[in-house]
């Protein structure tokens, strides 16, 4: 009787007028990819949980549905569409057909460890380019990303603002020393960072660092970023944010975050993965974004 | 710009540092209406439970707030913390009767930080959640221990009862909701400039 009202936390139907908005914004999304020359590829909704277990953090783990399966092994709701497109393509990835620019639509179930969010049904749409690991198409992908905002609106133009910054920055210092970490994670400087590090950290934390600054920790970032800095140099969207270490995971190099609308809600995020495919077996560079539809209504 | 204050412990010292930082503060006389949202130079200040100010800055509901690292912890709250100020420490503590048994039954406020803190020792017990006057838990032996907040260690003389481990050293922070952070990267660096240095004045 108690559940006969009402549906788990996280997830609900979305009746007629919803899904008519829904379908409209997703194909407005897929018509913008498939016309800059991204071909759809269709994802399971399940898959074991085997093959990502060396790859993502434990706290990542628990914010998947899992459960055993009838031949007893470990299932996994899909959670993240992009290590499985990674475990799907790189068994068959040819070098000549490189690069691959694919998309992906579905939905993906989260369950929010955190006492601060609930169980979320959420659906993604998310583009990827594999084999081309250029700046070109890292500017390319924020281009894109930035264009996918703008276009499937309405109303005149919403304008995004995408962070963008390149996660081998922090890891860098945080080889050096561990609690670079803690430091960069809460924006406090802290005893633990030894005395070399200081003037690095302290100007990321404050947010004066440039990229002069982090070139002799990480020259090749610092060189990247410059580049792209330089062409994206005239949209007013595109800002680097140094001092931005979220969530490395998968990630090896630029990251980024999509926010629209006055209420800054984070509507899409992204970024390099070049290392990704090499852990199913064939070595690939990738960058790739996903937009989450909801928070974008 | 909306910035949450926590009513109660932390709200007098909370408000000097803002005011010392020379910001536009919610005066006492507008503090006794029953008002929760003030608008008072270009911020919006509002007032809501403790607790309740790292669930209104990790939702984006509030920009910017002062919270307990004990709160912070509880609702795994991922905000960043930039400044940590110099009033208001404390400890959270495991506590029990003198003799007590082996910890089987532990009640607290806190019982997202009281489990992390059973596994990282290895330590299988029962947590009961209470909202308030824990330690009574202990003196009545509805459990055995108790896990909470030590600013004095007066309650705790007054029960009988004795400190057995510090489960964390608490203390209040400036919290920055992360989207906040990065899409107004301007008005934040200013923010905590200028808390920082009220913090430093005032230690």
């Amino acid at each position: 009787m108690a559940t006969k009202s009402r549906y788990p936390t996280g997830v609900r139907p979305l009746l007629a007028e919803e899904t008519a908005r829904r379908r409209r914004m997703e194909s407005r999304f897929v018509d913008a990819l498939t016309g800059a020359g991204f071909s759809e590829v269709v994802l399971p909704i399940i898959d074991y949980v085997e093959p990502y277990a060396a790859l993502v953090e434990p706290a990542t783990a628990k914010q998947s549905y899992r459960f055993v399966d009838r031949e007893g092994d470990l299932i996994a709701i899909r959670s993240d569409f992009t290590p499985m497109l990674a475990r799907a393509l790189a068994p068959s990835i040819a070098p000549e057909e490189l690069p691959l620019r694919l998309f992906y639509r579905g939905d993906v179930i989260r369950v929010e460890a955190s006492r601060l969010g609930a169980n979320r049904e959420l659906f993604q749409i998310g583009a990827e380019i594999v084999g081309d690991d250029s700046i070109e198409t890292d500017v390319a992908m924020l281009r894109l990303a930035a264009d996918l905002v703008r276009a499937p609106r309405d109303e005149p133009a919403a304008e995004p603002t995408i962070v963008y910054n390149d996660v081998s920055i922090a890891a860098a210092l945080i080889a050096q020393a561990g609690a670079v970490r803690e430091a960069l994670a809460a924006k406090r400087m802290t005893a633990g960072v030894p005395a070399a590090l200081q003037t690095i950290v302290a100007k990321l934390i404050s947010g004066e660092a440039t990229l002069s600054d982090v070139a002799p920790f990480a020259p090749e970032a610092a060189a990247r970023l410059s580049a792209i800095e330089e062409a994206l140099a005239g949209d007013a969207v595109f800002t680097l944010h140094l001092d931005d270490i979220e969530d490395s995971s998968y990630y090896t190099g630029l990251r980024f975050r999509v926010y629209a609308g006055s209420a800054r809600t984070k509507v899409a995020q992204g970024g390099r993965y070049d290392n990704l495919y090499e852990r199913f077996g064939q070595r690939a560079a990738a960058i790739g974004f996903t937009f989450t539809i909801d928070d974008l209504d | 710009m909306r910035i949450a204050i926590p009513k109660g412990r932390l709200q007098e010292r909370a408000l000097g540092v803002l005011a010392d930082a020379g910001y536009d503060i919610p005066s006492e006389t507008d503090l006794k209406t029953r008002k929760l949202v003030f608008d008072r130079g270009g911020i919006e200040w509002i007032f809501v439970k403790d607790g309740d100010v790292p669930v209104y800055v990790e939702h984006g509901a509030a920009d910017a707030g002062i919270a307990g690292l004990d709160q912070i912890l509880e609702h795994e709250c991922t905000a960043y913390q930039p400044v940590e100020f110099p009033f208001g420490h404390c400890r959270m503590m495991l506590i029990a009767a003198p003799g007590a048994p082996p910890l089987t039954k532990v009640a607290t406020k806190y019982p997202r930080i009281t489990r992390q803190f059973l596994d990282q020792r290895g330590v299988h017990a029962e947590i009961v959640p209470l909202s308030g006057s824990v330690e009574l838990a202990a003196v009545l032996n509805l459990t055995s221990h108790v896990v909470d907040l030590v600013e004095t260690g007066e309650t705790v003389r007054i029960h009988k009862l004795e400190m057995q481990e510090v489960v964390a050293e608490i203390s209040p922070r400036l919290i920055v909701g992360k989207n906040f952070y990065r899409t107004e990267p301007k008005m934040v660096r200013e923010l905590i400039a200028k808390i920082e240095e009220a913090a430093r004045v005032a230690s």
